[in-house]
């Protein structure tokens, strides 16, 4: 034993504090607010409905069609821009628009935009568009309504946009050229066919809501907002606020919604875990066993990702139920199933937690590429806007962006504990003995995400 | 095998933040079924029917 335990733990050499103490800083942080939040928080205060529309119409423009259909145009476009780009531009990831407008962008940009701004993603969402506007020519061209389409299953609720994610973040990760921009370009062509097909099938919203894999990421983290927009017959929306977490309460619970939460942390999760020595060992072993079964060496070491994050997807859903399991021991009325279910809003700021933290500098610097990018998406030395010539700048310094993920992480996770004992107040109102004691199986779920997520975040690699 | 090995100690000071958080999850997980098993006798008992309303 004294050779492996001889490396020591070993972490960042920025970090300002050893990693132990914000391990047990968060755990701190974590209990007092269970502890505040169990004396001062006895009625539950985000279920209510305090949405209110923007003052002097502003709502009302910025929700309104013309503005919508302004949106999708631009969504189209910038559809089209990376399927160009990745089909037509130089095949190299630094001189491509595709693979820093799709993974960094889109991916990761939106979910900032989303939180700060609400659901945008919904305005600009191209296929949104493009199935709106055919239904819309259609319409048109029939003088008339058209058939209805096939009503969306309830059992498949959320399922086709877990899968959707997963399908994502396997081309993201598990695949060995994911920024390929011609990759990048088949894989959007094959995803935007998935989704004429199931609007084709079940209609336009039907399908977006439930079934089209990013907008119901988005639309999750659009929750956070305090910006909502709320649909008026004829006249499109209306932008309005409202309480600040309030619109993950009003989340309808439907099937493959745990799924889909689970995917969010898990693959966030495993990105974080293959760039740790412990899964170069586990993964490289992984990958020896693939090839002996005969498979070439990039193939077994997308094999071998491949089990990883499933297995990291497996690890996340099997905690949370393990939780609401426990909670399921003092409640003698709810199924396990349905408590998950009812719960499982309070897992989205952790997504969002896992996410920031784990892609904040790529964002922060990698996304200044892209107005670079935009002026030659081709990379073929063109300069739409001038801007050709900018260079990355590394602004944020390494002991700064530590200290930025472990507040997102602690926040994330506090702002989930928020979610869940308001929830149990709502579940709990006829036996409000019970809501408390339920909770500390949250806490104790909360803390080991916490430890993973400050792990996977802050230890060294060696 | 011998990198799996090597790295080992990583692996397991690290599985060591997670010891006290397993720890008070099987102590919950023993103190709620007990008090719900408590609670169920307590409902089953005869002095709680004979607290019933007369009908």
């Amino acid at each position: 034993m004294t050779l492996p335990l001889a490396h020591g733990i070993a972490q960042r050499e920025d970090l300002p504090i050893p990693l132990a103490l914000f391990v047990f800083g968060a755990f701190v942080v974590l209990v007092v607010s269970f502890v505040a939040l169990a004396v001062l928080w006895r009625e539950p205060r985000l279920e209510q409905d305090r949405w209110r529309p923007l003052p002097d119409g502003l709502g009302r423009v910025l929700g309104s069609r013309p503005v919508e259909v302004l949106c999708g145009t631009i969504g189209v476009a910038l559809l089209v821009l990376v399927v160009a780009a990745g089909f037509e531009g130089q095949q190299t990831a630094a001189s491509n628009f595709a693979p820093t407008f799709v993974y960094v962008v889109f991916w990761v940009g939106l979910v900032a935009a989303s939180v700060l701004l609400g659901d945008v993603y919904r305005a600009f969402n191209p296929w949104r568009a493009i199935g709106r506007a055919v239904a819309f020519s259609s319409r048109l061209v029939a003088r008339g309504d058209l058939p209805p389409p096939l009503e969306y299953p309830r059992r498949l609720g959320m399922w086709p946009a877990a899968a959707g994610l997963l399908a994502f973040t396997v081309l993201e990760i598990v695949n060995s050229t994911p920024d390929d921009p011609s990759t990048v370009a088949v894989a959007t062509l094959v995803y935007s066919v998935a989704m004429f097909v199931g609007m084709a099938l079940y209609g336009v919203d039907a399908w977006i809501d439930r079934g089209e894999g990013f907008s119901v990421y988005f639309n999750l983290f659009s929750r956070l907002s305090v910006f909502e927009t709320r649909d008026t017959p004829g006249t499109g929306g209306v932008l309005g606020v409202r309480l600040p977490l309030s619109g993950l309460t009003s989340l309808r619970p439907a099937p493959g919604l745990v799924a889909v939460v689970a995917v969010m942390i898990g693959t966030v999760s495993f990105d974080g875990f293959s760039e740790q020595q412990a899964w170069v060992d586990v993964g490289g072993k992984l990958g020896d066993l693939f090839g002996s079964l005969g498979l070439s060496s990039e193939t077994a070491f997308e094999a071998s990702s491949a089990v990883g994050l499933a297995v990291a997807v497996g690890l996340v859903l099997g905690l949370y139920r393990l939780g609401t399991a426990g909670m399921k021991i003092l409640d003698d009325r709810n199924r396990a199933g349905e408590l998950a279910v009812s719960f499982a809003h309070s897992l989205v700021p952790i997504a969002l937690a896992y996410v920031g933290a784990h892609y904040l500098t790529l964002l922060a610097f990698q996304g200044q590429a892209i107005f670079y990018l935009a002026s030659d998406p081709l990379g073929s030395g063109s300069d739409l806007f001038g801007t050709a010539e900018v260079a990355i700048s590394y602004f944020l310094g390494a002991t700064l962006i530590a200290l930025m993920q472990v507040g997102l992480v602690v926040s994330g996770h506090v702002a989930g504990l928020v979610l869940s004992h308001d929830r149990a107040l709502t579940v709990y109102s006829d036996r409000p003995q019970l809501a408390v004691p339920s909770q500390l199986w949250m806490l104790a779920v909360m803390v080991v995400f916490t430890i993973v997520a400050l792990l996977l975040l802050l230890a060294g690699n060696g | 095998m011998t990198t799996l090995i090597a790295h080992g100690g990583h692996w397991l000071l690290n599985i060591a933040y997670f010891l006290p958080v397993v720890g008070f999850m099987a102590w919950l997980g023993v103190t709620q079924w007990k008090e719900r098993r408590k609670r169920t006798e307590r409902q089953q008992s005869p002095d709680c029917e004979r607290s019933d309303p007369p009908s």
